[in-house]
């Protein structure tokens, strides 16, 4: 298999080497591939990647094309082993996603959404819809610093509504 | 890679800063959307006490529309339930109380599901019944016009909450199954056998070329015939079948998974499965329901098909308010076919999930897709 290392460049002028397979995770990137207008000496500059977070989508685009990779080769694996693997990746992104702060993990939404990255995508969605689950409103606006607009009559109405819910 | 940011913040002793840089309400609304769209629908009751913005974003048809893409929609139970005294009645939905494990808590409370309060703000004119769930609609027949040939269709959309009136067919009544009652000319004709498509909300007549025409494609339609016999139809339940109305039909106790029926039999406190084979209907008792109490007498006892799940309600007096008051109960129950002469139930969780004066009307319980 071939090994084609692309360049790519962050916002803040980072450079980073990525297999050319990991990079095409990324549609856009894989599109930029497909029409040839990705120069094998100039690195692809991302205007709306600074270069930590594209440190993060490397590292996950590079850890899942290797699982790719061994979903072709071991085509017949046993039903256990298939489980293994998938509890292996789940627990990397388990670990991958709980090294990072809220702030980086939107900001990592907004790069996969940038580079559209899918599986990213959903991975980071999931994680965020984990932190609302089961928490109060006072919690959530906590966790993701929203404002409460309400206006304190609009409050006590919706408190009296839901009185059988908090009381 | 050590490039991984390690700082793990302590998100809730945060100082809140420049809301700007880390409010979720920051990301451009499809990316909110698409992480509230996999938050269980359980949980947006509080979400809609966060804020407005929230508020506008959990209401918006585009969540509904991106749960369906990712295939989160849920099955949510609802229950309609007349108050004495009052005009209309109260609808009602299962609700998971968040766990608060910490010590705010004042009182231990053990109880995790509620019913909590549907506001819905209008209401149908009229009385209706035969509530029949069809994706993320309830559809409701206007009742008491026996034989009238024209009857309203009513629908609560449960995304919204709001109750639509469907346009009008002709011949309508229903209890708890979806039937009708024929019009004595032409009983045999097809030509009086109309078809409502959910999707298109559009009445058309079968085919009247085709008088074996398939009740296959039944999924997500309501066929109606006239006919002098009665035809139970019970769309998304009955798939494929057009069942004659026995005589267990119409009762409450009685629901449908994966055609076969599950009824509770009160002489006997049993809960019991049914199969229609070539010999006709085969009665098995439910196997296992191990935790389950046992129903009062009077329990006016209801089976929900809740996405293939069983669940249970029942109602019973509360001791402690001399009797003024009964309490509602509901179980959750997963069911397993072990062989063709077994199925056993499982209950997964029991709970007291609502206070009711004790004259109050059960009037239906069922569950839409959301």
């Amino acid at each position: 298999m071939s090994s084609n290392m692309i360049m790519l460049k962050s916002s803040d002028g980072a450079s980073f080497e990525i297999e050319e397979a990991a990079a095409r995770k990324s549609k856009i990137i894989a599109n930029m591939i497909e029409v040839e207008c990705v120069d094998e000496d100039k690195a692809i500059p991302l205007q709306n990647v600074t270069g930590n977070i594209l440190a993060l989508v490397i590292e996950y685009c590079n850890k899942h094309i290797v699982d790719d990779d061994d979903d072709v080769a071991t085509e017949e694996a046993s039903e256990e082993e298939e489980e293994a693997k998938k509890k292996k990746v789940d627990d990397w992104e388990a670990e991958f996603m709980n090294s990072m702060s809220l702030e980086t993990m939107f900001e990592l939404l907004l790069a996969a959404n940038y580079l559209n990255i899918k599986s990213l995508i959903d991975l980071v969605c999931q994680t965020i819809a984990n932190n609302i689950k089961d928490k109060t409103p006072e919690e959530v606006r906590k966790i993701f610093s929203i404002e409460n607009d309400f206006t304190p009559e609009e409050e006590e109405e919706i408190r009296k509504e839901n009185a059988w819910a908090f009381g | 890679m050590s490039s991984r940011e390690k700082k793990r913040k302590k998100r809730s002793l945060k100082p809140s800063p420049s809301p700007e840089s880390t409010s979720i309400l920051s990301l451009p609304d499809d990316l909110v959307v698409s992480c509230l769209a996999r938050v269980s629908r359980l949980d947006y009751r509080n979400l809609y006490l966060v804020s407005k913005s929230f508020r506008s974003i959990l209401a918006s048809p585009e969540l509904y529309k991106t749960r369906t893409l990712l295939g989160r929609t849920e099955n949510c139970l609802y229950v309609c339930l007349h108050f004495p005294d009052e005009a209309n009645p109260r609808w009602f939905t299962l609700y998971r109380k968040p766990n608060h494990s910490t010590k705010k808590t004042k009182k231990k409370e053990s109880s995790c599901n509620l019913l909590a309060p549907v506001p819905i703000l209008n209401s149908p004119p009229l009385e209706l019944s035969g509530f029949v769930p069809i994706d993320c609609n309830i559809y409701a027949i206007s009742s008491g016009i026996e034989d009238s040939p024209c009857s309203n269709v009513w629908l609560l959309d449960c995304r919204t909450h709001t109750w639509l009136q469907a346009p009008r067919m002709r011949l309508a009544q229903s209890n708890e199954l979806m039937y009708l009652a024929g019009s004595s000319e032409k009983s045999e004709s097809l030509n009086f056998v109309e078809v409502y498509n959910t999707k298109t909300q559009t009445w058309k007549p079968a085919l009247p070329e085709d008088p074996n025409f398939k009740f296959g494609n039944l999924e997500g339609k309501i066929y109606m015939k006239s006919d002098k016999d009665f035809l139970a139809i019970k769309p998304k339940y009955w798939i494929g079948e057009v069942v004659e109305l026995d005589t267990d039909s119409g009762k409450e106790s009685i629901c449908v998974i994966e055609n076969i029926t599950y009824l509770y039999d009160e002489p006997s406190g049993m809960f019991v499965w049914k199969i229609f084979n070539t010999n006709g209907a085969v009665f098995r008792r439910l196997a296992g329901l191990e935790g389950l109490p046992k129903f009062a007498r009077y329990s006016d006892v209801r089976l929900v098909n809740c996405g293939g799940k069983l669940l249970v309600l029942w109602d019973k007096y509360v001791r402690a308010s001399g009797q003024k008051k009964k309490m509602i109960w509901c179980a959750e129950i997963s069911l397993e076919k072990r062989n063709d002469e077994e199925i056993w139930g499982k209950v997964v969780w029991f709970d007291a999930v609502l206070t009711v004066p004790k004259s109050y009307k059960f009037v239906c319980a069922v569950a839409a897709t959301v």
